[in-house]
């Protein structure tokens, strides 16, 4: 596997290891379902910002290259906004502000900035599909732990007679509040970054 | 001055072709979430009808109130109103739509489009949230405004977002308010 597709997805994970993109990842980890279609947004944004800038990156001038990364962003962004709203409504109504805030989610100007405006259209296209599918993971992960503690369910995409939600039981009675609260999203990222940690640091034999 | 204007030029340049793309886009995606609405809408108003027949939109000069409908009943006789409104919710407006009965006790009532934390105050968009004001509002059961006027297991629920409920609450007050004084003038 190509190796600037895969280290986005564990050895440089934008949530737990470049911790970008945190905004996002606290606001919309309350549901599975909106933290996987958070996810395909921002993949798609980010797949379609690494292109541009790196397809540019000789055109734009470095002295406006900021203001001209978040045209490119904010365009994508507001492309994703305005599908989603016409042909997934639900899915729109649950995610919210947090469509427009793709904008500034430091993931994806990092990466048109870090990588895609020094690297060839190839690359840019591999970073941005791992780092994308990395912080769809991670934020998979969180919404995962903070759902099924905080309401006992996993929430995923209704298809026919299936409802798309699940339910535990034993926690759907008894769930931990806390974690659907924002005060759970921040519980949830330290311990999963206190994981990743122990996890990278036994590898290298430290602990 | 010669690269100033090439650098602004070009940052220009970039900014055009991202709105013409934004614009063809709007075109398709427009009528599409038109389209959205209204049939959100016309699936609410069905909702809060209570099976009376549904007149025409009629606007209304308030401070909450946006819209109104009157409702009939098989005989064609008045029968209730339904009310749209706006309210200030936790994260800005709420659209708010009710059905009230003449005497301004709530049929039942949904939330329409809010910027309400999910999870939290999005809750107020399940059609159970609303039975805690259902037949509420009449000049001898006012609509609960504070979470201390409501039963215990009702309270509980609202904990967390107080700012959506006082602003539903408000908003649905305000709806019977108004149904009570119409109906007193022309009686």
């Amino acid at each position: 596997m190509n190796r600037e597709f895969t280290k986005g997805i564990i050895d440089d994970n934008p949530i737990f290891v470049l911790l970008l993109g945190l905004c996002p990842a606290l606001g919309v980890s309350g549901l599975v379902v909106n933290a996987l279609g958070m996810g395909a947004g921002v993949i798609f944004v980010m797949l379609g910002s690494n292109i541009c800038v790196s397809l540019l990156k000789n055109f734009i001038p470095p002295k406006v290259r900021i203001p001209s990364y978040i045209v490119i962003i904010a365009s994508f962004v507001t492309i994703v906004q305005m599908v989603m709203e016409a042909f997934a409504p639900d899915l729109y109504d649950n995610l919210g502000v947090f469509v427009p805030l793709i904008v500034v989610n430091c993931a994806i100007l990092g990466r048109a900035e870090a990588f895609a405006s020094k690297n060839t259209l190839k690359n840019s296209v591999l970073d941005a599909l791992g780092m994308g599918i990395g912080f769809t993971l991670g934020l998979t992960l969180i919404a995962l732990v903070r759902e099924i503690l905080g309401a006992g369910t996993i929430t995923l995409v209704s298809i026919g007679a299936f409802d798309g939600v699940i339910s535990i039981p034993g926690l759907i009675e008894a769930p931990a509040r806390i974690f659907s609260l924002p005060a759970g999203a921040l519980l949830a990222i330290g311990f999963l970054k206190a994981f990743f940690n122990w996890k990278s640091q036994s590898k290298r034999g430290e602990a | 001055m010669k690269q100033l204007l090439k650098t602004g030029g070009k940052l220009a340049l970039i900014c055009a072709v991202a709105a013409t793309a934004l614009a063809l886009i709007n075109m398709v995606t427009a009528p599409r979430i038109e389209y959205n609405r209204e049939q959100r809408l016309l699936q609410a108003l069905e909702e809060v009808s209570g099976g009376f027949e549904i007149g025409e939109e009629q606007e209304v000069e308030h401070r909450v109130i946006t819209h109104a409908h009157r409702l009939f009943d098989e005989a064609g006789e008045p029968a209730g109103i339904i009310l749209r409104m706006r309210s200030d919710g936790y994260g800005g407006e709420m659209q708010l739509i009710a059905g009230y009965r003449l005497d301004g006790s709530l049929i039942t009532a949904r939330l329409l489009d809010n910027e309400e934390t999910p999870g939290l105050g999005k809750e107020a968009e399940e059609a159970q949230y609303m039975e805690k004001f259902e037949g509420k509002g009449s000049s001898d059961e006012p609509v609960p405004v504070r979470k201390d006027q409501l039963p215990e297991d009702q309270a509980d629920a609202v904990t967390g977002s107080t700012i959506t409920f006082s602003g539903i609450a408000e908003g649905l007050a305000a709806g019977a308010e108004y149904v009570r004084q119409q109906e007193g003038d022309e009686s």
